[in-house]
């Protein structure tokens, strides 16, 4: 029993780590453009179909792949800002969400079109390796998802904190007309947050690929968990998110495991509305909205 | 547009809708026609709440769906006839919106769209897990149909389509007015200034939360009320009616029409009902070419169709001299 449980809270930890890589990009594109881009389970899926083909089509180990495909979509990300986003900059929301709607739509059946319906698996070169300890198991493969996760944040963290372009995106995230009479290219900082919000979602879906199957419709729930944990964490900062999407992660895995797994899709709203419950002025800024 | 103009237009329209089973007599044709009449429902209820009191709600098909169930429950177990299931479903709906208005409307923005966008999660989710109640994904059969004392005529009996179509013109209608006179009231204003500026319109005494809950509540249960005809009209429903997807859809519609307008929602449910039926001939390309037509439309006509021209109007009668 308590074996199982840990295998669960494990598995919620590794799930929790894919939700934070998603839901970064959702908080930083939120914070900085003021958009909720229900696209962006689409460059999860995007991110997972170039590592595929990387791997299928160019021969390249894993790893190497998953960098390949962060490349790649950190520029598709570009382009999307540039020629989608770009449009409706200070519109009101209803606006960037629909247009969102109508981008992931498009990405989804386009994807459909191409990469066809039945899901496929990304072959890694970790899966055969198996690692146990204390009675648990686990392949290296899903053992790589927290690790690189870490890696991730870490860098995500510091190039935030410390580099002159983080300082710039985290002025305009403050106040934008502020940051422009700055000097800071504000257009330029909203590619940037772009680039990096896929880079982080394609390396996540990367490693779902692996782990569990690559298909075109795969970014749509995740999206919407990836929101809850954006809302549970509070819009405040990175360390919020880590914490929500840990939670997150650990409560699908374990009241799946151990309450009901028909309803595991219905614990994030049960956790929001707990959360309203205790908070009831709204979780950290959430009435500012 | 002058006062005699508008009536003209009033009228044309009203002949033409009245005329319409008999120019497009085939099941198919009425069949889109009534789904477009349900989805005018469900558009002008969702134009409340998100165009006059600015609330953005993605739960809309959540009080559908609750409506259809309650409805298509309470007919088949108690032997409930159409017309009186029919409130049931619409005051079950709207008690739902009220319990979840009351817990939500305080946040705004972003974060009420995705919290209201779980609920509707959590309502699929139970549609397809309570199977004692709800059968599940399985959906409820053999749901009756309304019907009417016999000597009232041949369409008494919803047998054909045509009955369905008159009644949807009869249900859209009766929620046109009732949101038509909500909007032109006190109350309207009100809800207007919250959509405006929230801080200001509780600075002059408006009881903001009263007023959201009042417009959620009302607009959950006019949706119901737009479930339980689906459900007596299809006479089988399932979860898949009801998903996250039908109320980012009834959400576009009102958009696309215009939704801070009362005729905009009308007029976006009735083409985007149509107008993905006419693109069935492009196959698999129908919903590339839909995400690529929503975007578009976005960024060339973000205030809708009845508001582009209604700005078209405006321009041309202050261009022309005489006013």
């Amino acid at each position: 029993m308590i074996t199982v449980f840990f295998q669960q809270a494990l598995n919620g930890i590794i799930l929790g780590s894919l939700y934070m890589l998603v839901a970064l990009g959702l908080f930083l594109i939120f914070g900085i453009l003021e958009v909720t881009n229900f696209a962006h389970g689409e460059f999860y899926m995007l991110g997972a179909f170039a590592t595929l083909f990387a791997m299928t089509g160019l021969g390249v180990p894993f790893l190497p792949a998953v960098v390949l495909a962060m490349l790649f979509m950190a520029a598709f990300g570009v382009l999307v800002e540039r020629t989608v986003f770009r449009a409706i900059v200070g519109k009101p929301l209803i606006n960037g969400m629909l247009l969102s709607f109508g981008l992931s739509t498009f990405l989804t059946n386009l994807a459909l079109l191409l990469f066809k319906a039945d899901p496929r698996k990304i072959e890694s070169e970790f899966a055969q390796i198996h690692l146990s300890f204390l009675g648990l198991h686990l392949t290296l493969e899903r053992l790589l998802v927290p690790a690189v996760g870490a890696a991730l944040v870490g860098f995500l963290a510091y190039f935030i904190r410390h580099t002159k372009t983080g300082k710039a995106m985290r002025a305009v995230a403050q106040d934008r007309i502020a940051a422009q009479m700055a000097g800071i290219p504000v257009f330029r900082i909203y590619s940037i947050t772009f680039a990096i919000g896929s880079m982080l979602a394609s390396a996540a879906g990367s490693m779902v690929g692996a782990i569990f199957l690559v298909s075109p419709d795969m970014g749509w729930t995740v999206v919407l968990k990836a929101f809850v944990v954006v809302i549970l964490g509070g819009m405040a900062n990175i360390g919020g998110i880590v914490c929500a999407s840990l939670v997150i992660g650990l409560v699908e895995s374990l009241g799946g495991g151990f309450v009901s797994y028909a309803y595991k899709d219905a614990y994030p709203f049960l956790l929001l509305v707990l959360a309203f419950l205790l908070r009831p002025e709204g979780l950290m800024g959430g009435t500012k909205g | 547009m002058s006062r005699v103009g508008r009536w003209c237009v009033g009228a044309g329209m009203a002949a033409l809708l009245l005329c319409l089973p008999v120019l497009f007599s085939l099941d198919y044709y009425l069949h889109i026609f009534v789904m477009a009449g349900i989805h005018a429902m469900l558009a002008l209820s969702l134009g409340l709440i998100i165009g006059f009191t600015g609330q953005v709600s993605l739960c809309h098909a959540a009080f559908y769906g609750i409506g259809a169930y309650g409805s298509a429950l309470v007919s088949l177990h108690f032997g409930l006839p159409f017309w009186i299931a029919m409130w049931v479903g619409g005051l079950l709906a709207g008690v739902l919106s009220y319990a979840l208005g009351r817990l939500v409307l305080r946040l705004k923005g972003h974060f009420l769209a995705i919290t209201t966008a779980f609920f509707g999660v959590l309502v699929t989710v139970v549609l397809s897990n309570w199977v004692e109640l709800t059968k599940g994904p399985m959906g409820i059969p053999g749901i009756p149909r309304p019907s009417l004392p016999a000597f009232l005529g041949p369409l008494a009996g919803f047998e054909s389509r045509v009955a369905y179509y008159y009644l949807a013109i009869l249900f859209v209608l009766g929620a046109a007015l009732l949101v038509r006179r909500i909007v032109h009231s006190r109350l309207g204003r009100a809800l207007i200034a919250i959509r405006e500026n929230e801080e200001l319109a509780q600075s002059l005494g408006i009881e903001t939360m009263r007023y959201k809950v009042f417009a959620f509540t009302l607009g959950g249960g006019l949706a119901g009320i737009a479930g339980a005809f689906y459900a007596h009209y299809i006479l089988f429903i399932s979860p898949v009616t009801f998903t996250i997807g039908e109320s980012i859809n009834v959400l576009v519609m009102v958009v696309f029409g215009g939704m801070t307008t009362l005729s905009g929602p009308i007029l976006g449910a009735a083409i985007l009902t149509i107008l993905p039926e006419l693109l069935r001939m492009a196959g698999a390309l129908r919903l590339v070419i839909y995400g690529l037509a929503l975007m578009a439309f976005i960024v060339w006509m973000p205030h809708g169709i009845v508001g582009t021209l209604r700005e078209l109007i405006v321009r041309r009668e202050s261009e022309s001299p005489g006013g």
